[in-house]
């Protein structure tokens, strides 16, 4: 498939996972208004006619990302076969592009960032999706009893840390891939960028924290 | 001055490769890059060595063929200048400077320093052009262009097509010079009329060679010698998805 094609594949499905990563988040934030509000929330979700649609969108979303990541990556370690004995990353070498965009830790580790993901994503609708959620305080009991066990809330608590490289770099790439971008917006987007990954990774991160602290069931 | 040079030498495309040490001694501070590898080269001939192969022709910045990885960096240190453009005082007396060619598999080595770069040739050849005859030069004023597209257009064919962003990408990707061609022609009116048609004929052939795929990071743009930005990427992007789907 033409090179930019895939690329575009994957800045829509991406950005489709990102809008419904936001969505989650707020979701979930009702974690800390108790068993009542999260369980009634949960509740309307799975009773809604449109979930299984979109739960089959975001599948096929998701095959679809990661089919054309795994050509890009694996392309692109072909277009290089004998690598630089030295090699010089821009800010490193003293120069910055005037867009001010640069290769990052990030968008270097992109695959194997999103293959933790996908690990965690499977782990993750395993252990909730697909979890007895008949005990005590029904879901938000679930939920939080999980997240007592230090082990748990520990892999949660890392798992985010490649959620937001991957969207420190996904966000502004996507735009750039789609052709959104004027001139002088280059250095914004990639701030905001960043921001906006690490917002979500740090809302994530303070359920489990909250649950192992302060919860009490 | 005095340097260490530690040179990629390999007899020919299928041949092995190994950095060779050599001492570069007496060299003025003055000097080209090329003029300091023409003074080693004279050394070598002097001693019946064969010399460093490299690629040049202008030596003023504007034909891209000398292109080299000097200390890590397409075009060496420096920022917007060519390896012709690059003087030995920029370097410390007695550093030690490693030189490589360019590294793609679309960029296959002839010899030592010099890259086949044709793959330039068969992407502007498949549409980066406009076929219709020029004739003498038009009076100016008879087609109008906006001087914000002027400008923009100028930016983009600054391109000496030497390679300097598919050296510098981690993914070996030609899209920045796609990018600069496309973007050059499809904002100039007399290359319009063949737009749809330029920039997926284009963008087929770069995909034929065998050059990555963009993943945004803009090192391209860093290592430029004339600074062509990355926002024609985003107008490649744009040209693209639209004569793919919004197009007749
Ligand atoms: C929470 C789920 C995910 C979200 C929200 C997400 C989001 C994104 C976004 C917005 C991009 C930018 C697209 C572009 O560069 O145009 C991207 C790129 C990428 N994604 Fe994901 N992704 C997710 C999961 C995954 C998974 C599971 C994998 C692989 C196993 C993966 C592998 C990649 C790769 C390799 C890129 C590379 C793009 C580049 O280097 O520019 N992603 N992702
Ligand atoms: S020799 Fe022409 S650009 Fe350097």
């Amino acid at each position: 498939m033409v090179s930019i094609l895939k690329k575009a594949i994957m800045a829509v499905t991406g950005l489709g996972w990102f809008v419904y990563v936001v969505l989650h988040l707020a979701g979930n934030l009702l974690l800390f208004k108790g068993p009542e509000t999260y369980n009634a929330y949960s509740e309307f979700l799975v009773s809604n006619p449109l979930i299984i649609p979109a739960e089959l969108g975001l599948l096929v979303f998701l095959v679809a990302h990661l089919a054309s990541a795994w050509r890009v990556t694996r392309e692109n370690s072909a277009a290089r076969p004998q690598p630089y004995l030295e090699r010089v990353l821009s800010r490193r070498g003293g120069t910055t592009s005037a867009s001010g965009w640069f290769s990052t830790f990030a968008s270097r580790t992109m695959w194997y960032g999103g293959v933790l993901l996908l690990f965690f994503l499977i782990l993750h609708v395993w252990m909730f999706k697909y979890g007895d959620r008949s005990g005590a305080h029904g879901l938000w009991g679930l939920v939080v009893r999980s997240f007592k066990n230090p082990w748990i809330s520990a892999i949660y608590i890392a798992a985010m840390l490649p959620l937001g490289f991957h969207l420190s770099h996904g966000f502004a790439s996507a735009l750039q891939t789609l052709g959104l971008l004027k001139p002088r917006w280059y250095p914004g987007v990639r701030r905001l960028s960043q921001v906006v990954g690490w917002v979500l990774a740090a809302g994530f991160i303070l359920l489990p924290l909250w649950a192992l602290l302060f919860a009490e069931v | 001055m005095d340097f260490i040079l530690k040179v990629w030498r390999q007899n020919g495309p299928d041949a092995p490769g190994r950095l060779v040490t050599y001492e570069a001694t007496n060299i003025p501070p003055e000097a080209s890059f090329l003029e300091m590898l023409d003074i080693v080269n004279a050394g070598l001939e002097a001693r019946g060595e064969d010399p460093i192969a490299f690629e040049h022709d202008c030596r003023e910045g504007i034909c891209g063929s000398c292109g080299m990885m000097i200390n890590g960096r397409p075009h060496g240190p420096g920022r917007g200048i060519t390896t012709c453009q690059l003087y030995m005082r920029q370097f410390k007396d007695g550093q030690t400077i490693v030189v490589e060619p360019w590294r793609a598999k679309a960029f296959p080595v002839i010899k030592d320093l010099v890259v086949d770069r044709s793959a330039f040739d068969r992407i502007i050849a498949a549409g980066g052009y406009i076929s219709i005859n020029t004739g003498s030069a038009p009076e100016a004023n008879s087609i109008l262009v906006p001087k914000e597209d002027a400008d923009l257009a100028m930016d983009a064919a600054a391109c000496i097509g030497c390679g300097a962003c598919v050296a510098a990408c981690k993914n070996a990707s030609a899209m920045l010079f796609v990018a600069a061609k496309v973007a050059h022609l499809a904002l100039l009116p007399q290359g319009k009329p063949e737009r749809r048609r330029r920039v997926l004929a284009m963008v087929a052939a770069m995909d034929a060679e065998g050059f990555g795929n963009c993943t945004n990071e803009g090192e391209c743009e860093a290592e430029c010698p004339k600074n062509i930005s990355i926002a024609h990427i985003a107008r490649l992007n744009r040209e693209y998805l639209r004569a793919k789907f919004f197009s007749r």
